[in-house]
């Protein structure tokens, strides 16, 4: 019951950032100062976690497509994995674990120092000056990063195949796009926004609801990164089937 | 030079603790303890994430593999990318998410609260009293965690494959047990168990150092998880380059 409730709250909770940001009442500068420290915050992981993990398919590829004598594939079932999957769930699992416990922290930090109530005493509406902004950083820096993250693992890939094993560097780049188009750029683009506004939405609901004390905000940040990736990688396998599906 | 500097703290943090945890025998029943608070905690999102990889997984190696006309070859993909790669590395980032930020967060409020402090005037070491019996528990359930994952993976894979793809099952399970081998499963475990060690440093190390303030702990527990797991990917390549490369 408990749980329902949860759901029923943050449902709410949801429903009035949302209100705020459609109708556009939020301080611009706000969203734009939000946006580019989440940018710059999470750039880095980004790219550290992304590029490595294209290097390890490329390496894993290649010991696979080598019983059939088919390296030259690597490429394009490599860009395949990489703009479909890895890159879009990977660099939201980072957004998540650097943007997502960040944003919850800091309004965790300012409920507890009763930051928010202050707010709200003044006659400012804290959804509206410190949710709204902070949400709709989320949804629009997820897409980013993640093509980012898209060029760093194919760059890792590359790195792997050609420097390291010795494939030939042009059948990599002609092979890239055999199997991918830009429809599965505009759809990896599709999934990171949903993925940015869940992240977003959690880490805002559960910040903004922390309670007792400096505990409280480290269990808010806890819950963020471990809610947040558990919706989205659910949300991950239907938006999969619906966006690439056309099958079963 | 920060990082220059955190290097070298961090350094000093393992070397503190390894000599800590030598000196004296490790507290038996508060590590059993840890392992089933870490355990417990980490596995109904653990198991719930390697069934929607393990999907996600099926559907992705269909839709490379279909356009070769290799449809027979998604269970040996499946096996393969799960338990070499995917079980052991999403086994680690969920125990980082979960237990590792929890790790974090109770060391932040002891060190801010000067608990850690009053261990030391008590005579306690505090590494011993505080790393130990969380890397002890770490390691022994990690191995159950990763196990666990592979199972769920490819058992969700399996489910996808035959009733949403209309792969013919039997083959499909033909094709995932030839790949499962006793020596596959043991790397994937070991590369977890590395990961592990990793995450429980890190995260006591961030959680150790924490700022004052709510603030600080909070920035203790997030730099602890994009620490923990992008040490982990990167030496995940590494591992990987040295076993199948």
């Amino acid at each position: 019951m408990e749980f329902l409730a949860q759901v029923g709250h943050y449902g709410l909770f949801t429903g009035r950032v949302a209100k705020r940001i459609v109708l556009g009442r939020f301080p611009f500068q706000a969203l734009l100062r939000h946006l580019y420290t989440l940018i710059v915050r999470c750039m880095l992981p980004v790219v550290a976690v992304v590029f490595p993990f294209g290097m390890v398919i490329a390496l894993q590829g290649l010991s696979i497509f080598s019983w059939f004598g088919a390296e030259r594939l690597l490429a394009s079932l490599a860009s395949v994995a990489i703009i479909r999957e890895l890159s879009p769930v990977l660099a939201s699992v980072l957004v998540a674990a650097q943007g997502g416990s960040a944003t919850a922290a800091e309004l965790g930090a300012m409920r507890i120092k009763e930051e928010l109530d202050a707010t709200e005493v003044m006659g400012v509406d804290s959804i509206s000056e410190h949710v709204a902004p902070r949400v709709l950083a989320m949804t629009l820096a997820c897409p980013v990063l993640n093509l980012f993250g898209t060029v760093s693992g194919i760059l890792g890939a590359f790195v792997t195949a050609v420097f390291i094993k010795d494939e030939n560097a042009g059948v990599f780049i002609a092979q890239l796009w055999a199997f991918t188009s830009t429809g599965d750029l505009l759809a990896s683009a599709v999934k990171t926004t949903v993925f940015g506004m869940i992240i977003g939405t959690t880490a805002a609901y559960l910040g903004f609801h922390a309670a007792g004390g400096a505990a409280g905000v480290g269990r808010a940040v806890n819950n963020t990164v471990v809610v947040s990736v558990l919706f989205f990688i659910t949300a991950n396998y239907f938006l999969t089937s619906a966006l690439f599906g056309h099958i079963g | 030079m920060n990082a220059l500097f955190t290097l070298g703290r961090f350094g000093w943090f393992c070397a503190d603790f390894l000599r800590a945890t030598t000196r004296r025998p490790p507290p038996i029943a508060r590590s059993i303890e840890e392992a089933w608070r870490i355990g417990v905690r980490s596995l109904p999102i653990l198991f719930i994430i390697a069934c929607f990889v393990g999907t996600n997984l099926a559907l992705q190696g269909y839709m490379a593999f279909e356009p070769l006309g290799g449809q027979h070859l998604v269970g040996m993909f499946v096996g393969l990318a799960g338990i070499r790669e995917l079980a052991p590395i999403i086994a680690a980032s969920m125990v980082a998410a979960k237990a590792g930020t929890e790790m974090a967060s109770q060391v932040a409020v002891m060190r801010i609260q000067e608990e850690v402090d009053a261990l030391e005037v008590m005579g306690v070491n505090p590494h011993w009293y505080l790393v130990t019996p969380r890397l002890l528990g770490i390691l022994l359930v990690l191995t159950a965690l990763t196990l666990i994952s592979m199972v769920a993976m490819v058992g969700s894979a399996a489910a996808v494959a035959v009733y949403q793809l209309g792969l013919n099952g039997q083959h499909f399970t033909e094709m995932v047990a030839s790949t499962m081998t006793m020596a596959e499963i043991g790397y994937g475990v070991l590369k977890s168990l590395l990961f592990g060690t990793i995450i429980c440093l890190v995260s006591c190390y961030c959680g150790y150092y924490s700022k004052p303030g709510p603030e600080g702990v909070g920035s203790a527990t997030n730099s602890a998880v994009v620490c923990a797991a992008v040490t982990c990917v990167m030496l995940n390549y590494l591992v990987s380059e040295m076993v199948y490369g």
